[in-house]
């Protein structure tokens, strides 16, 4: 949803967001759903998916199972004498630690992984609902009135965008005081991520506005707040959806990049942007605990794009029937 | 015509001027208090005060805005005389810290920032728009698949993943290139080689996988329009199809987004700058941050804002030259 | 008096602290080393992660920019030179000797050698150390070592030489000698001289409280021939230095560059690697993460490993209920697991366990342990007998300030879980790396305890025990004591120690009240951390330096060979 994309995670450009058309296809869901069926790397990705998010809820239950917890210092699996490196191979992969431990303290990386995970979605699902809210409702707000509210909104995101997000949010966050971190980072990120939601919220709303049945909506004596609702939001679905699925893995992608520069959530809540940090002093003689959280963030970032590329293809050739 | 540029750059000088008091009010409200890392380890309230004074902390806070707004424009002056600071205009600040002007410490790093965004962005464009266009007019074989899956994985790694694995590999395990130092190309050329072409990899993957994508969901989109298929049709050279018909269109977006892109990386690269250990704008801001050293905190948000602001009023403007329809609408 | 002030290095990125630190004494010895002859020539690197505070020694004063002072300025006296027998040893530098004290130590004369020249020539006379003195302690450039300040009579309430002239308690009778009036008895004065704050600069020099931060005046052997902050130093030789007038500094290369602003785990890469011109290069500590990496002996053969010279401790803040207890603060210093703090400081390697407040490399230092367990590991049993007869069986909550940087973490949640088996509930209060000296130091803004750390400004107890532990030294901002000691035989016995005239003893008197204070617990005494550090191939004469936070002595350090 960032464009531009500054160093964050890389962004995906509406390119061709072609208009929506009036009234698409019979049954438009069943046909996308059973196109994303037969897709097999969306199957793969959707399939990594549900493992995230399984792990996410499941990790305080596998904490109970196994009894390890993600901040517990396991001292007998590291060798102080060594500065604290794992002990085994593999970074200290054993049948007690599945992923290994983390040098100098012992805790277990599997755990950490789980719980990061958690961390990660929760952060991202929420800045998404709320940028996607704050973006549905100004885009609709501006495309459709138009005039002076369309002028003071576009004016508003205009200022917004013009920040260099990455920058103002690493200031913002490094100045505010220890609080409840992830809250703050999901309101940060909102806050300049929104614009790029309702830029095209309100392209979209701009078009729609003068559809026929908006037309005949109007004709027939509806408010504003009722065409609004029943005539264009509903068409606007697809977008969000796209908009939303693409939100979410560059939200994961900041909150890891700014837990990497030390500004995101505060240790030791694990998080996968702040493992690759800690683990960086240490790649050369332990590269696993550097790999791991590097590739849970890579594919589940993939994943995500990749299920947000075919829903959006799905709903180009939806409408360009 | 007239008209119309100094309309944007009235826009975009408001913009500026809101987005000045906005960062100077966030930081004015939520920074701790600067004077505890000037004042290191002798803090007596005295001492404070005295900092507070030579800040114009002291001062009311509109006060305070209009004092650094009319710096950046005459220069301004800390504390009084013989001991005063002279910061001449623009004056962005005054880093008490290490006792230099901001505008000095970000001209001194402007070149190692300048040279990773030249280096990175003809990499980018190269490899975007080829790869972009590659891929539309292949749409379906192998190649477009290739791209394609390249163009993903550049935007789900983190950037800084793949500076460190590529730091890893070529320089500690095979050795083929020294750690990065960067140093003025006519120093020593192929040192300055060495010390850059990393960074400028790491950040034209990242930034072509997205123009990749982006080109190429354009070029096939204009592709299936209607002109396109008039001027087929029409019996036209294929390549002449593409390039005055298809490409321009394609390219404008494009063309914008560079713009942002390209200003926003003067503005420093920050992570890429720190992992690989160069002096560049980014890693200013990053130091300082850690050191909350707030006058360059604030400087180079403001720097990068500018940037950001400064290349909009660009692109636009080349867009109009671009796109006559744009022209007529503005009029 | 001197806190550990900490810059965070790198976001993030470094795993290490580098603590700040002044001098400290005793001996110590170099493992390994780099030892051999070293040839005058070439141009010796040195690796850093960032750059030195100041360039001014009116401003600048810890541990590393101490050490790279002495390549450009001078003083009255200074340390011995790192490849002495004991290199905390104070030697005569600009002056004579130690300097002549009248009876009661209240007025200390010294007399200047021949031979001593600023860059450009012109001699150094004693105006101009008194101008160096006065300069210094203009309030907006006095945030360097307070030395001056604390002695000097009238010191107190003089503005600096460019508000309020000269200060009367400087005599500069005639160009060679220099009389200093104190405002108490001072038998150390001879140590105090050798603080920065005492470097001479030309009296008609032009020189402003900022002129010296970006233009210094060396009196040293060698000149800042080219500075970008944050990027590089360079020095290349001072010609008018006189090597005969200069005891200690030998100044064996011809130049000196300094590449700031890297990472540590790439220096830490680089200097094991040891291509290039890293053969001829040194760098600071080095990270927990490279121990496992040095183990080979070609890389051992480069590494020196000392004390630093500091203690980390942790407060224990005397005004909070129930630390108001002694035996609650007792039981905690039995309950607490060191061997654990060790290993997430980074292993034995790394760091000592420590038992005394003082470190070893304190002059009269005493080594005792008054609340011994098993391997250090911890005695909770007693510790829950002891909280039993202040009447807390049950335990208590404890909230504990701490930064967020890894080192401090991994400490704070060691004491976490050892103090847990105690049924002490510790809450660990996160702070801003920005704001937490700044908190730690007000009364009214710290919690129950916080970890901290302290290193001496020379080595004796008199500049470690009195700023943590006098009861004057409770301030409202910037405290030092964050115990908030205040014991009324801790504080005579300490003002009995300050007047007594041999040092020597004085030095054993501190020794012994190190034990007492820690009778009544203020404070747990943590760890000493060591300095280990590898040295290019080529390095030669490479000593640590006790003074100087263990880092490499800059001023005897140079190459084995130089080839064009």
């Amino acid at each position: 949803m960032s464009a531009p994309a500054s160093e964050l995670a890389g962004g995906t450009r509406k390119g061709a967001l072609s208009t929506l058309d009036s009234g698409s296809a019979p049954n438009p869901v069943k046909r996308v759903v059973a196109a994303l069926r037969s897709t097999p790397s969306v199957v793969v990705s959707f399939g990594w998916i549900i493992f995230i998010v399984v792990l996410a809820l499941a990790a305080p239950l596998l904490e109970q199972i196994t009894g390890i917890s993600p901040y517990a210092y396991h001292e007998n699996a590291i060798d102080p004498a060594l500065g604290g490196l794992p002990l085994g191979q593999w970074g200290g992969v054993s049948a007690e630690h599945w992923f290994g431990v983390e040098p100098g303290s012992g805790r277990d990386i599997f755990m950490r992984i789980a719980y990061g995970a958690q961390v990660s979605l929760t952060i991202a699902v929420a800045a998404t609902i709320v940028t996607t809210t704050l973006g549905v409702v100004f885009g609709m707000l501006a495309g459709f009135f138009g005039g002076v509210l369309d002028q003071l909104v576009s004016r508003l995101m205009d200022f917004l965008m013009a920040f260099p997000a990455l920058i103002f949010m690493i200031a913002l966050l490094s100045a505010l005081p220890a609080g409840n971190r992830p809250l703050l980072l999901v309101i940060v990120l909102s806050i300049f991520a929104w614009p790029y939601t309702a830029r095209v919220v309100r392209g979209q709303t701009m078009s729609l506005r003068n559809g026929e049945f908006v037309e005949s909506a109007r004709a027939s004596g509806a408010s504003p707040a009722r065409i609004a609702f029943k005539e264009i939001l509903p068409n606007l679905r697809g977008t969000i959806i796209v908009l939303s699925t693409l939100s979410v893995p560059q939200y994961i992608g900041t909150e890891a990049a700014l837990s990497f520069l030390g500004v995101g959530v505060i240790p030791p809540t694990p998080s996968w942007g702040q493992m690759i940090a800690s683990s960086v002093a240490w790649y050369a003689v332990d590269p696993m605990y550097f790999v791991i959280p590097g590739l849970f963030l890579f594919f589940t970032v993939l994943s995500f794009t990749v299920v947000g590329d075919h829903l959006q293809r799905q709903l180009d050739e939806g409408d360009a029937a | 015509m007239l008209f119309y540029i100094l309309k944007r750059v009235a826009a975009g000088a408001i913009v500026l001027f809101l987005i000045t008091v906005f960062t100077y009010t966030v930081f004015f409200v939520l920074s701790p208090d600067p004077a505890y890392m000037i004042c290191g380890k002798t803090c007596t309230p005295d001492r404070i005060a005295d900092i507070h004074e030579k800040l114009g902390l002291d001062k009311p806070f509109w006060e305070q805005i209009w004092i650094f707004i009319s710096g950046l424009f005459v220069g301004r002056e800390y504390g009084e005389g013989v001991n005063a600071v002279h910061c001449t205009a623009p004056c962005l600040g005054y880093s008490f810290q290490t006792s230099q002007s901001v505008f000095e410490m970000i001209v001194q790093r402007l070149p190692v920032s300048a040279t990773l965004a030249v280096g990175a962005a003809v990499l980018w464009l190269l490899a975007g728009i080829g790869g972009g266009l590659i891929g539309a007019v292949k749409k379906g074989t192998w190649w477009d698949r290739g791209i394609m899956v390249v163009a993903l994985s550049g935007i789900s790694l983190p950037n800084y993943f793949v500076a460190l694995a590529l730091q890893y590999i070529l320089v500690v395990k095979l050795k083929w290139l020294p750690f990065p130092t960067a140093v003025p190309f006519a120093d020593d050329p192929l040192q300055w080689f060495q010390a850059y072409i990393m960074p400028w990899f790491v950040l034209a993957f990242m930034y072509a996988a997205m123009y990749t994508r982006l080109v190429r969901a354009n070029v096939i989109d204009t592709l299936g329009q209607g002109f396109i298929r008039t001027a087929r049709a029409k019996g036209l050279d294929p390549n002449i199809v593409m390039g005055k018909h298809a490409l321009r269109p394609a390219l404008t977006p494009a063309l914008t987004l560079f713009g942002m892109d390209f200003a926003a990386l003067l503005g420093g690269a920050l992570i890429t700058e720190t992992v690989f250990g160069l002096n560049g704008v980014g890693k200013l801001t990053a130091d300082s941050i850690t050191q909350n050293d707030q006058p360059v905190i604030m400087a180079v948000t403001l720097l990068a804002a500018a940037l950001v602001v400064v290349a909009n009023i660009v692109v636009d403007l080349l867009y109009s030259v671009l796109d006559p329809r744009v022209r007529v609408k503005a009029q | 008096m001197m806190k550990k002030r900490n810059v965070v290095l790198g976001l993030g990125l470094a795993a290490a602290l580098a603590l700040t630190g002044c001098s400290s004494g005793g001996g110590s010895a170099d493992g390994g080393g780099s030892s051999g002859e070293a040839v005058k020539g070439g141009t010796l690197h040195v690796l850093a992660t960032t750059d030195f505070s100041h360039l001014d020694p009116a401003q600048g004063w810890d541990g590393g920019v101490n050490n790279f002072y002495r390549l450009i300025y001078r003083q009255l006296t200074t340390f011995a030179g790192g490849d002495t027998d004991d290199p905390t040893e104070i030697v005569p530098d600009l002056a004579t000797d130690l300097g002549t004290p009248n009876e009661d130590n209240t007025e200390w004369t010294f007399t200047l050698k021949d031979d001593i020249f600023f860059q450009d020539g012109t001699e150094i006379t004693s105006e101009d150390v008194r101008f160096g003195v006065e300069r210094s302690l203009d309030p907006d450039i006095a945030v360097g070592s307070p030395y001056a300040k604390i002695l000097l009579e009238g010191a107190d309430d003089y503005e600096g030489v460019y508000k309020d002239g000269h200060l009367d308690s400087i005599e500069t009778p005639d160009d060679k000698t220099i009389v200093f009036h104190l405002n108490q008895p001072y038998a150390d004065f001879g140590s105090a001289v050798a603080q920065p704050v005492y470097t001479p600069f030309p009296v008609d020099g032009d020189v402003t409280t900022t002129s010296i931060d970006k233009q210094p005046i060396s009196s040293g052997p060698y000149v800042v021939s080219e500075y970008k902050p944050g990027s590089t130093i360079v020095l290349e030789r001072n010609e008018y230095w006189e090597p005969d007038s200069d005891e200690v500094r030998k100044a064996y290369p011809d130049s000196f560059v300094w590449t700031l602003g890297l990472d540590n785990s790439t220096i830490d890469e680089r200097m094991i690697a040891d291509q290039g011109d890293d053969k001829n290069a040194i760098s600071g500590i080095i990270l927990a993460s490279s121990l496992s990496r040095i183990q080979e002996p070609s890389i051992q053969e480069r590494t020196l490993e000392g004390l630093k010279g500091c203690t980390t401790y942790l407060a224990l803040n005397t005004t909070k209920e129930p630390l108001n207890d002694l035996k609650v603060r007792q039981a905690i210093s039995y309950a607490i697991d060191k061997k654990s703090v060790q290993t997430a400081t980074g292993g034995p390697a790394l760091t000592d366990i420590a038992n005394t407040m003082l470190p070893p490399t304190v002059k009269g230092h005493q080594d005792f342990d008054l609340y011994p367990s098993e391997n250090s590991e911890g005695d909770p049993e007693k510790a829950k007998e002891l909280l039993k007869e202040a009447g807390y069986e049950d335990g208590f909550e404890l909230s504990l300030d701490m930064r967020a940087v890894p080192v401090t973490q991994a400490q704070a949640e060691s004491i976490q879980e050892s103090l847990a088996k105690a049924n002490i509930d510790v809450k660990l209060n996160v702070v801003d790396t920005a704001k937490y000296w700044q908190i730690i130091g007000t009364p009214s803004q710290q919690t129950d305890a916080a970890i901290a750390g302290w290193c001496p400004d020379w080595p004796t107890g008199a500049t470690f025990l009195p700023p943590l532990f006098e009861g004057s030294q409770i301030f409202d901002q910037g405290n030092s004591n964050i115990a908030q000691f205040d014991n009324e035989e801790v504080n005579e016995r300490m003002a009995e120690i300050r007047k007594m005239t041999d040092v020597d003893e004085a030095n054993k008197a501190w020794g012994e009240l190190d034990k007492q204070i820690l009778e009544s617990a203020p404070a747990v005494p943590l760890t000493w951390e060591k300095a280990v550090t590898v040295t290019g191939s080529n390095i030669a004469n490479a000593h640590l330096h006790e003074g100087y936070s263990g880092g490499i002595d800059y001023t005897v350090v140079g190459l084995k060979s130089v080839d064009e």
